[in-house]
């Protein structure tokens, strides 16, 4: 067995008391050193660092053919990486458990491959540990945020019943319907409370986006279309976090907010993998720019357009629309 | 809050990269100094891969602990191994897991080789074993066919999809398996499959000799343990959210599984060969 192949290598790190595992996917060929600033990846809950439907590797592969040295990593307690961590991970997570390990990862990454520093992709619980890793590592230069969640996970799971209920609605064109008039309630009863943050938003990590995102930090924000949602606004009698983060950023941000239509959640699906390759192959020459980035990724987005052409001309969902622009503020 | 059951013991665990005709196999070997026995794990597949990987890598850390080095893999075109996932069919993936069967009873032929599939893995360890590979085998939840593993995967990911789509936006798990018949490929869970995977599905069978723990036994001379996994093992099988966040315990199956691999290997409780052996 081997460590290294002509694109990947395997390592591992210790880090706060556990042993973590990696993948380094090198840059492409005459890239090599050329560029000193890297992509960490981080999946989410609770998925190995292939992430869902193994998106993690096709994006990690296509940032390094990019001449972006990237990394994927399981943080404790995921995937092969050992660690003691509490076994309530995602309630762990989503209160910054992962900010230290997260941030000194960065930091060694940085050493180990003699790097200027990180951007920090995250997807999901990812992306929670990547905002709290970013708010106190020097190191981290950029975050790519997929789908953050700046909502606590309920602390007790909903009743059989509820999700009966739930999935009824889902269902049925008469439960739909229901629903809606649900979700006409609750968007009086939001409105009474003058659309402020729900009791469950995750606080903490609000605190660290405004400090991070208001500080200037490059941050390329992509969410998928939420289940209910029109014209980028959230479902009826739901909270618009996203209107609240890009509020909280401030004038002096660098936000950059997407919604990737035909996405789903995981960004596994066909429009949900080429359409993330495709920003981050935009926007990282844009703010971590090196010699020869611009004519790399050129090359890459007309090679990543045969590729679409040919994986994926059978699916209609690569057809769809582009993406709507949400916001963005620099 | 509890703390996650992990290995105190903190075993060497060796990731690398294995050669394999046209790609590279990811695969972690649980180390052992001095192994009473080796074992395969052959994992379930595709996008079943990530669910189930929490406990799978318990069980490797859990039977190391035991004395027994095991080496677990990811298909090739899958997880962290080399090969595009629509590209391979369940021959090559049949043949990978001979090929690793074989490197590792080659690390010290004297030691017993056990084999221990889940689902399609199991499927595939099966057919190995059937064709003289390995001493034990251990067969968690083998359908009769791959089919029979692929449809519930289709069937949650049709529903997961179509949540809060009405009407003519709804497609039933048929209209998908009628377009693989029909020889178009659909996505699901990011891995994209083709009609060619869906018609060899039908074809990948438990061997014969393995319908029955019993009939097993007899017909190979051989320990064989065929173990269907209820809801206590999820997520290592199907069932439930697709993503679980209340911690599991796999200590009861993990405990009776190992009561009778022990026995199978002649070993005694703390995985130390029994002298006679």
């Amino acid at each position: 067995m081997i460590q290294k192949i002509e694109s990947r290598e395997l390592f591992t790190l210790d880090c706060q008391g556990g042993t973590l595992s990696g993948t380094y996917h090198v840059p492409a060929q005459g890239l090599v050193g050329s560029n000193r600033t890297g992509i960490l990846l981080l999946s989410g809950f609770p998925m190995p660092r292939t992430a869902h439907g193994d998106a993690a590797v096709h994006w990690a592969t296509s940032f390094a053919q990019l001449g972006y040295p990237s990394f994927r990593v399981d943080l404790p307690g995921v995937g092969d990486s050992r660690g003691n961590v509490p076994a309530e991970l995602l309630e762990y997570t989503s209160a910054g458990g992962y900010e230290r390990v997260a941030a000194e990862l960065v930091g060694q990454i940085v050493a180990r491959y003699e790097l200027a520093g990180v951007v920090i992709l995250g997807q999901c619980a990812g992306a929670i540990s990547a905002i709290f890793a970013a708010a106190i590592s020097e190191e981290c230069r950029g975050l790519i945020l997929l789908d953050p969640p700046f909502n606590l996970p309920p602390a007790v799971r909903p009743k059989t019943v509820k999700r009966a209920l739930f999935h009824w609605t889902t269902k049925s064109r008469i439960g739909g319907l229901l629903s809606d008039v649900y979700d006409q309630f609750k968007k009086l009863s939001l409105q009474l409370r003058k659309n402020a943050p729900p009791e469950n938003a995750n606080f903490p990590l609000l605190k660290r986006w405004k400090h991070i995102a208001s500080a200037g930090l490059p941050i390329l924000l992509l969410n998928a279309p939420e289940p209910k949602a029109s014209d980028n606004k959230p479902r009826a009698g739901k909270f618009d976090y996203r209107r609240h983060i890009l509020d909280l950023a401030g004038s002096r941000s660098r936000v950059e907010a997407r919604v990737v239509s035909g996405a789903n959640h995981t960004f596994s699906n066909p429009a949900g993998k080429a359409t993330i390759r495709e920003h981050v192959a935009q926007w990282m020459p844009k703010f971590f720019p090196f010699e020869r980035s611009v004519k790399a990724a050129q090359t890459f987005t007309q090679e990543a357009q045969l590729n679409d052409q040919t994986e994926f001309s059978n699916h209609q969902s690569i057809l769809a629309p582009v993406d709507a622009a949400m916001g963005v503020k620099s | 809050m509890a703390v996650q059951p992990y290995s105190s013991t903190n075993l060497p665990e060796r990731a690398g990269y294995f050669p394999a005709s046209g790609a590279h196999l990811y695969t972690v070997l649980h180390q052992v100094e001095k192994p009473v026995a080796r074992m395969l794990l052959a994992g379930s597949f595709a996008s079943e891969r990530h669910y189930s990987f929490d406990p799978w890598v318990r069980w490797a850390r859990y039977l190391a602990e035991r004395g027994v080095e095991v080496l677990r893999f990811d298909y090739r075109g899958v997880g962290e191994s080399e090969g595009v996932f629509e590209e391979v069919s369940f021959q090559q993936w049949s043949d990978d897991l001979v090929l690793l069967a074989t490197w590792l009873q080659a690390q010290s032929p004297d030691l017993p080789l056990v084999l221990n599939g889940l689902e399609i893995g199991a499927l595939l360890a099966g057919k190995a074993f059937d064709s003289g590979i390995g001493d034990v085998l251990l067969l968690w939840s083998p359908p009769a066919n791959a089919n029979l593993a692929l449809r519930p995967t289709l069937l949650r990911w049709v529903v997961a999809d179509q949540l809060f789509k009405f009407g003519d936006d709804r497609r039933p798990a048929t209209a998908y398996i009628r377009q693989m018949e029909e020889g178009s490929a659909i996505e699901v869970e990011g891995y994209r499959w083709t009609a060619k995977l869906w018609r060899e599905s039908f074809e990948v069978v438990l061997p014969s000799a393995l319908e029955d723990e019993t009939h097993a036994r007899e017909a190979y001379e051989k320990p064989v343990r065929l173990v269907k996994l209820g809801k206590e093992a999820i997520p290592l099988v199907k069932g439930g959210p697709a993503v679980a966040d209340i911690p599991r315990d796999f200590s009861t199956l993990f405990a009776k599984n190992w009561s009778w691999l022990s026995a199978a290997l002649a070993l005694d409780a703390g995985g130390i060969r029994d002298s006679k052996n």
